[in-house]
């Protein structure tokens, strides 16, 4: 059955396929049921895998399916080969899961849009290539997926490409992840220049026999993969890119800016993790990356007047969490949040799509409110999503997942109480905004007429999201509430775990929960009170910290600094320096090529004795090299 | 000749006698279709008798053919680009309203001498296998002679392989004279036995290289490429530019590794100054061009150029990569003239890079089809052409060719400029509607016929761009019978 493995990414190419080749032949209709019905089989298919491994693993925890070697060659045999355990079966089942849920959201979201197939033949490739991406066996080819989300996410954000703004904000988004991904090859390179082989596991298992704990070529090898998953899942430094990645379509928001793709980078951690483990200092700067992301990212977050960018900034934090778990080895814990927050933040987003369509493409927070009685089911919905990202205690998938990461944070030998403490300062922010984005959205005034209202599509995904952040947590719960480690136990076959829980902490554990819930919930009543009841004191707090108001707004300045520090140096020296050597280097070659042209074409001359003279000329010069050598 | 011999070359025998049929039918009843038809059917019958032949394989028949899996698998590829060209010939001529049908006689002899050279060991059925070809092709070449052009190709083809062919059957009358022998194999006992070989050996083979150098058109026998391609209807050219060049190449790999010539430094100095001048020669010469045919004269020489890399990485791996190279380049210049063919109005060839200006917006299959074949000719991944030059590459540096990889990877990227500048201008929009009109495509029917073998030649590129083991698999069998 395994061996089926090859149609979930070969399923969404095959509908990219029909659906470009197509064109306007084919209906919207029929676009929509292509592109439905392709991810929709995927997503079966990946129900049966891990049904499968969960009731019955194959030997070792995973299957291989070779399909055929890409690379012909002996020393590089480099294979078509799918790789399916339980990682990449968790990537896989939100991407496919989530990714179904969008395409049929989409399908009533998009149906003003004039460029529908379009846009459905992108989706389409977006999800076969993340799909190729986690369950590619080796570099290359996960390379291939890495390169082809990438692609996709630029070709998505700028989709309504009219608008100059979009084009941009697309080429930002290509360009910063750029910097990640040529991080990424240069790692690539350095593994086969030194293990000689690009097939992951058969990495991973050298890694350890050549390299030594510590060792310099392992710290390089994990920070130059750093590098590749700081730039494709926005950590700092390279985060500016995913608040303009908001241009895009909502649905591309929510599946590729906050579900799927950019925790790409957490997978790719998670998948090398061997590499990581040889290179103590590179798990500390994971950790260092992923607290500090998550607590900026929160604090931009809570200043934002666009609902969307609001979003972004917290998938920013969320990813920081993520990256914090993995920093202290927490594999499970960070897979378990992937997964849990991969319902939420989609359920959000596609909710904030449904409260932008009917506002009449209105984004700003300030100018939406009242909706709570005019859209009751996107307020449930959204209510739900928010509780989820704010981790309200016992009722919330989020909460479960966020608990189990912060306690994993607690007790890894990685980790400790300081990062635990900043990741807590981050809960706090987080439940702070997300109560004030309710507030803003559902209750007060009306300030927005609503002009249309979401149909039963949108509806019918937004519910189902809801359930599932609502009980999705209970596939792993605290061993002090019930001791479910299904999926734990399910990513420990892949990943072994390095966090190891002491007996005896019980009492600790119900102190941090119960701390970390008062906080929570302090946060969120802070958030409701200041939004609600207690507009003017905030006002009042506003109008006193309006530079700070600014720099949060501004994500921190990062912007800023780089185009003070790196865009307008380079292209103020690019300019002091037009004429330098390098370029003429440049155009000497180009020079030189031309004079070439332009004098080897005097001999086309079209002249039949002289190209007769010609061959007898390369007659005597063949003679003579044959004879006198 | 006994049975046995009679099987070996079933292949030939079928295609002398459709040319044959082809002559009688047409003598009662002429029609281009009928014809067309005919010899779709002969060489059909040719690639399905060529397990037949393959099963007395490997044979000699006396001393001048011997088939074995080599020669088998450069017969099927020559005769399944002769049925792409008939196919794209049939409807090409179908525009000029004329009865055509002789053509087909001239195809079907031409590729008769086509299909002697993979199989040839001895410099008589070299030289009749290269005449055939040859004479053939000047009337092919010229077969449209109210063309532009098409008269001065003509006699500038038959000029100069004339003086060519001269040169080559002096270097056969050398090699007679020294050795006393025509046959491949008595050269090679020659070679083996002198450490250095007799200067009338040496000069037989550099005119020999000249003879088929000039076939190659490579660097510096290379002047009458652009002309003739321009000047010939657009199948010609491909029939010139893939089964005439794969033929020669057949022979030329099975000569060189077969007398043992490699070994003998002078000719490896001389291979590769031609490998060399080629590739830089052929680039250079295509940057600017604007006539897409001349653009692919000029590249060709530049990829013969490449695939003398391989020629001279001596061993299995370069016959390997030479083949397997040979095969991707043909499918990609094939599908390069079926577009120029299916773009062709009837008055005029649709071959300057600005007939092709926005094609994509007015036929998105015909011009990505174009592009997919230009992409393998630079060797993009995930198309055959990537394969080839990987293969390329791979037995160059096998073989410890450190420069002549280098300055094939170092052209490659020249080439790129020149192929893009198509792509280019093919998916830039253009803003009037009023060029749109000027190119009539080829009316349904046989727009129908060419469309599906440019579907073959596209799924046959990016299949061996991404699945590329069966193939080799086959090539690795036919180099290690040998």
């Amino acid at each position: 059955m395994y061996d089926l493995v090859w149609l979930l990414p070969a399923l969404p190419f095959a509908g990219f396929l029909v659906l470009t080749l197509g064109g306007p032949r084919i209906s919207r209709g029929a676009c929509a049921w292509i592109a439905c019905s392709t991810v929709g089989i995927s997503t079966a298919i990946m129900l049966a895998f891990a049904v499968g491994f969960l009731i019955h693993p194959p030997a070792e925890h995973a299957h291989t399916l070779t399909l055929w070697r890409w690379i012909p060659l002996e020393a590089v045999g480099i294979p078509f080969s799918l790789r399916l355990d339980t990682l990449s079966q968790a990537m896989a089942s939100v991407i496919t899961g989530v990714g179904f849920l969008i395409h049929l959201y989409s399908t009533e979201y998009m149906k003003m849009d004039p460029d529908y197939n379009r846009f459905f033949a992108y989706l389409n490739l977006f999800v076969g290539f993340m799909l190729l991406l986690v369950l590619a066996d080796n570099f290359v080819l996960l390379l291939v997926g890495w390169e082809g989300v990438g692609l996709c996410s630029y070709l998505l954000i700028g989709f309504w490409y009219r608008d100059p703004a979009n084009g941009r904000a697309a080429r930002k988004a290509f360009v910063v992840t750029r910097i990640g991904d040529a991080a990424l090859l240069i790692g690539i390179f350095l593994i086969f220049a030194e293990l000689g082989t690009l097939h992951i596991p058969e990495v991973l298992a050298l890694a350890p026999e050549r390299w030594e704990l510590g060792s310099g070529v392992a710290l390089a090898a994990a920070l130059l993969i750093l590098g590749g998953a700081v730039g494709k899942s926005a950590q700092l430094p390279l985060q500016t890119w995913l608040p303009d990645a908001m241009a895009g379509p909502t649905p591309v928001s929510a599946l590729i800016h906050a579900a799927t793709m950019v925790t790409a980078g957490v997978y790719l951690i998670a998948r090398t993790h061997g590499l990581f483990e040889l290179a103590p200092p590179a798990m500390q700067t994971v950790a260092v990356i992923g607290s500090v992301t998550l607590f900026t990212a929160a604090c931009a977050a809570l200043v934002q007047r666009d609902i969307k960018r609001v979003l972004a900034y917290s998938t920013i934090s969320q990813i920081g969490y993520m990256f914090l778990a993995l920093g202290v080895g927490a594999w499970a814990g960070a897979l378990f949040h992937f997964m849990t927050h991969a319902w939420f933040k989609a359920l959000l987003f596609l909710a904030a799509g449904a409260v932008i369509n009917a506002l009449h493409h209105e984004q700003d927070l300030f100018r939406m409110g009242g909706l709570r009685k005019k859209l009751p089911l996107v307020f449930w919905t959204f209510l739900i999503g928010a509780a989820c990202l704010a981790a309200l205690p016992l009722v919330t998938s989020g909460f479960y997942s966020k608990e189990k990461l912060l306690w994993d944070v607690w007790i890894s030998p990685y980790g400790g109480p300081w990062f635990w403490a900043v990741a807590m300062a981050g809960a706090f922010v987080t439940a702070l905004y997300s109560a004030r984005l309710v507030a803003l959205v559902f209750f007060g005034p009306a300030r927005t007429q609503v002009s249309a209202r979401p149909g039963g599509r949108v509806g019918f995904v937004l519910v189902i999201l809801a359930i599932w952040s609502l009980i999705g947590g209970g596939i792993e719960l605290p061993h002090t509430f019930a001791h479910v480690t299904v999926f734990s136990d399910f990513v420990a076959m892949t990943i072994p775990t390095l966090v190891e829980l002491p007996p005896g902490l019980d009492a600790q554990l119900w102190t941090l929960l119960a701390v970390a819930s008062v906080i929570v919930v302090a946060g969120a009543t802070l958030g409701a009170w200041l939004y609600g009841a207690g507009a003017p004191a905030r006002e009042a707090l506003a109008a006193r910290t309006g530079a700070v108001h600014r720099f949060l707004m501004n994500g921190w300045e990062f912007d800023r600094l780089y185009d003070t520090i790196l865009v307008r140096p380079y292209v103020r020296l690019a300019e002091w320096n037009r004429a330098d050597g390098v370029d003429k280097a440049v155009f000497l070659i180009t020079g030189l090529t031309r004079a070439a042209h332009v004098a080897i074409q005097r001999t086309q001359h079209g002249q039949l004795r002289r190209y007769a003279a010609g061959v007898a000329t390369g007659a005597v010069i063949i003679l003579l090299i044959m004879l006198f050598q | 000749m006994n049975a046995i011999d009679a099987l070996a070359i079933l292949p030939l025998i079928i295609v002398a006698a459709g040319a044959l049929v082809v002559m009688l039918v047409i003598s009662f009843y002429r029609n281009q279709t009928v014809s067309a038809l005919l010899t779709i059917i002969t060489l059909v019958t040719a690639i399905v008798s060529l397990p037949t032949a393959g099963g007395v394989a490997p044979h000699m028949v006396g001393s001048l053919l011997r088939i074995d899996a080599f020669a088998l698998y450069y017969i099927g590829l020559i005769l399944l680009a002769s049925l792409a060209v008939t196919v794209l010939s049939h409807s090409y001529f179908e525009k000029y309203r004329m009865e055509r049908g002789e053509f087909y006689i001239l195809l079907l002899l031409s590729v008769l001498g086509a299909l002697v050279l993979p199989a040839t060991t001895h410099f008589i059925t070299f030289f009749l296998g290269l005449e055939l070809l040859s004479v053939s092709l000047y009337v092919m070449v010229g077969y449209i002679f109210t063309k532009e052009r098409a008269l001065e190709a003509t006699i500038k083809y038959l000029f100069l392989a004339a003086a060519t062919s001269a040169f080559l059957l002096f270097g056969m009358a050398l090699i007679y004279a020294y050795t006393g022998s025509m046959a491949f194999y008595d050269v090679a006992v020659v070679t083996q036995i002198e450490r250095t070989p007799n200067p009338l050996l040496l000069a037989g083979a550099a005119l020999i290289f000249v003879g088929a150098g000039f076939k190659l058109s490579v660097v510096p026998f290379h002047q009458w490429t652009p002309d003739i391609y321009q000047g010939a209807p657009a199948p010609v050219t491909a029939f010139l530019a893939t089964v005439s060049k794969a033929a020669v190449l057949a022979v030329v790999l099975r000569f060189v590794h077969q007398a043992g010539l490699l070994a003998h430094p002078g000719t490896f100095t001389a291979l590769a100054v031609i490998a060399v001048a080629s590739m830089t020669i052929g680039n250079l010469l295509a940057l600017f061009q604007d006539n897409i045919k001349r653009i692919l004269a000029y590249s060709s020489i530049a990829h013969f150029g490449y695939l003398f890399v391989a020629l001279l990485s001596a061993g299995e791996l370069g016959l390997e990569a030479a083949t397997f190279y040979l095969t991707v380049y043909m499918t990609a210049v094939l599908g390069a003239f079926g577009v120029v063919s299916y773009m062709t109005p009837a008055d005029r060839e649709a071959d300057t890079v600005a007939d092709y200006r926005g094609l994509f917006w007015r036929r998105p299959a015909i011009a990505t089809t174009f592009a997919i074949m230009l992409f393998s000719l630079i060797g993009l991944p995930l198309t055959a052409g990537f394969m080839g030059k990987l293969l390329l590459v791979s037995a160059g540096i096998a073989a410890n060719q450190w420069f002549l990889v280098l300055w094939l990877v170092l052209n490659s990227a020249v080439g790129l400029y020149y192929y893009l500048r198509i792509v280019v201008a093919m998916y830039t929009r253009v803003d009037s509607e009023q060029s749109d009109e000027s190119h009539r495509p080829s009316t349904p029917p046989f727009a129908l016929t060419i469309g599906a073998v440019l579907t073959v030649l596209v799924l046959i590129i990016v299949l061996m761009g991404v699945y590329p083991e069966p193939m080799l698999e086959w090539i690795r069998l036919i180099t290690y019978r040998q």
